[in-house]
């Protein structure tokens, strides 16, 4: 043990002596070394290396590197500059109101077949140029629709679910709210109906309500489902609802019923940017707008709204039965310029 | 311009000169192999100093396992003192945290050669940290034992050399002296190794 202990002490210190030594060897090499040399051997180390490309690639990854995220950036920067400023440019159209330009060559064969008194042949030789919806707010012939299909109109008629026509006079506009009382009783043909079903609800209605619509996309009257989607409308218009609707030019005024058959509003149009996003008008707007009616238009018949709703406890399809013939489709006669 | 006259050594004949303590194979073997080391040093964040000390650490290393005649290649003597140095600058750069090298040459790859590179490495961290401790136990020992065990073992003095510089009236009482200086050399030494 003591010997061992000895040995290994003195073989550690040789150990180390030699390291020493061999220390002092190095650093009289390294002395003695050309550094310049040394250097330019280094030098020529890296062109010669095998590695050229990659010694290329190392030297100008991060030149690359920031000409690549400059590409993209500038990309995608002028693709969203460009999309915003066309968006932005755009928005004024995404409002697309619903009425109906109606071509010529649209066939009226049906209207024909339904024109059993022969007041639907004027409308059948001279087609509307404007079409929308409307509804009747009592039984006595007072109808509500857009003001935007019966603006500069020349001469206004509707058209009944039975395809009876009648000619209608424009008693009160609203333009703020787009919308136009209409009054059929100006016709003698028409004869008073019995009370609406259907009564008005001004109160706010909540969200995911599920509502739907009648209206007048084509010659007939088609029923649309939705949820109310939000309290506001178009551009956060807070007159207007905004509905989960699939509508059509044509559906323009249009009433928009809840669940119970109680009118919360009149389509009023939709976004064209983005599919099943409308817009209905307020029913409180309605109410506004009617309390503003000069009485002289009213020609002394008086527009008293139902209150009495019919339809709150009937199934959906019963509810449209009794309803859609009070949604008429609204056509109108403009002066071609 | 001396040794460029001298004839160009194979790896095999740098490495028999190297353990032979040739000067020649030394001196050709440090100019050889120095720039790569100096190229890869100085491409990642160091300076020549630093090559320098990297270069000679690493040839420490190729000395001592060739002196132990426990050297292995299992790869190029290029290629083995590359990734001996680039190991041991990664280290220092870890110690200044930072992480990332630029290769400038292929470091081993091979499952033998990085397994018998991190064992020289190991062996070499272990026989530093007792070199340490014998430079520590040596300054500890005073004098006139540490010059004593110094000229004897490191200079390589002769026992008469010595005898002579110390003033001892004899060889035999040199020797004595030198045995007590080892034996307190022992004690501090392996009191301090072995805990």
């Amino acid at each position: 043990m003591e010997t061992n202990e000895e040995k290994s002490i003195e073989n550690a210190l040789r150990a180390y002596g030699e390291r020493i030594r061999f220390k002092q060897r190095l650093k009289a090499v390294q002395a003695s070394t050309d550094m310049n040399a040394m250097r330019q051997e280094a030098s020529t180390y890296r062109s010669e290396s095998a590695s050229q490309i990659r010694s290329i690639w190392h030297m100008y990854r991060t030149t690359l590197a920031v000409a690549a995220s400059v590409a993209i950036i500038t990309t995608f920067g002028s693709i969203f500059l460009y999309g915003s400023y066309q968006q932005s440019h755009q928005q004024e159209q995404q409002y697309s109101l619903l009425s109906k330009e109606i071509q010529a060559v649209k066939s009226s064969q049906r209207k024909l077949l339904n024109d059993y008194n022969g007041r639907g042949r004027g409308l059948s030789n001279n087609p509307a140029q404007v079409s929308g919806s409307g509804f009747l707010l009592t039984g006595d012939g007072y109808l509500i629709t857009n003001n935007h299909i019966v603006r500069d109109a020349d001469s206004v008629y509707v058209q009944s679910t039975k395809g009876e026509v009648y000619k209608a006079r424009v008693v009160y506009t609203d333009q703020e709210h787009d919308l136009a009382f209409l009054q059929l009783c100006d016709d003698s043909a028409f004869r008073s109906m019995p009370p609406v079903p259907y009564s008005f609800d001004a109160r706010p209605s909540d969200l995911g309500e599920r509502v739907y619509t009648l209206g007048y996309p084509r010659e007939e009257i088609v029923y649309g489902e939705g949820y109310l989607s939000s309290g506001t409308g178009y551009r956060g218009d807070s007159t207007a609802y905004q509905i989960a609707i699939g509508v059509n030019p044509g559906n323009s005024g249009g009433p928009l019923l809840d669940e119970k058959g109680n009118v919360i509003g009149i389509i009023s149009g939709k976004q064209t940017t983005s599919e099943g996003v409308s817009f209905a008008v307020k029913t409180n707007y309605l109410l506004e707008a009617l309390s503003n009616i000069p009485i002289d238009s009213l020609k002394g018949q008086p527009l008293r709204l139902n209150k009495k709703n019919t339809l709150a406890k009937l199934p959906r399809k019963q509810q449209i039965k009794r309803m859609q013939d009070y949604v008429y489709q609204v056509k109108v006669f403009k002066h071609k310029d | 311009m001396k040794e460029s006259r001298s004839p160009i050594l194979t790896d095999d004949e740098l490495l028999m000169g190297l353990a032979d303590g040739s000067d020649d194979a030394l001196t050709q073997l440090y100019r050889r192999y120095f720039p790569m080391v100096l190229h890869f040093v100085t491409s990642n964040s160091g300076n020549e100093d630093d090559a320098k000390d990297i270069y000679q650490e690493a040839l420490i290393v190729l000395y001592e396992k060739v002196r132990s005649g426990s050297l292995e290649l299992h790869c190029q003597l290029k290629t083995y003192l590359y990734s001996v140095g680039r190991r041991l600058w990664l280290k220092q750069l870890a110690q200044r945290s930072r992480f990332m090298v630029r290769d400038v040459d292929m470091a081993a790859a091979d499952e033998f050669a990085v397994g018998q590179i991190d064992d020289d490495l190991t062996d070499h961290e272990e026989r530093d940290r007792q070199f340490d401790l014998m430079a520590d136990s040596l300054t500890r020992l005073g004098e006139p034992c540490r010059t004593l065990l110094d000229d004897f073992y490191i200079q390589h003095l002769s026992m008469q050399n010595i005898t002579e510089k110390f003033g001892y009236t004899n060889a035999d009482n040199a020797k004595t002296q030198k045995y007590k200086c080892l034996m307190r050399l022992k004690r501090l030494f392996f009191s301090e190794y072995k805990s």
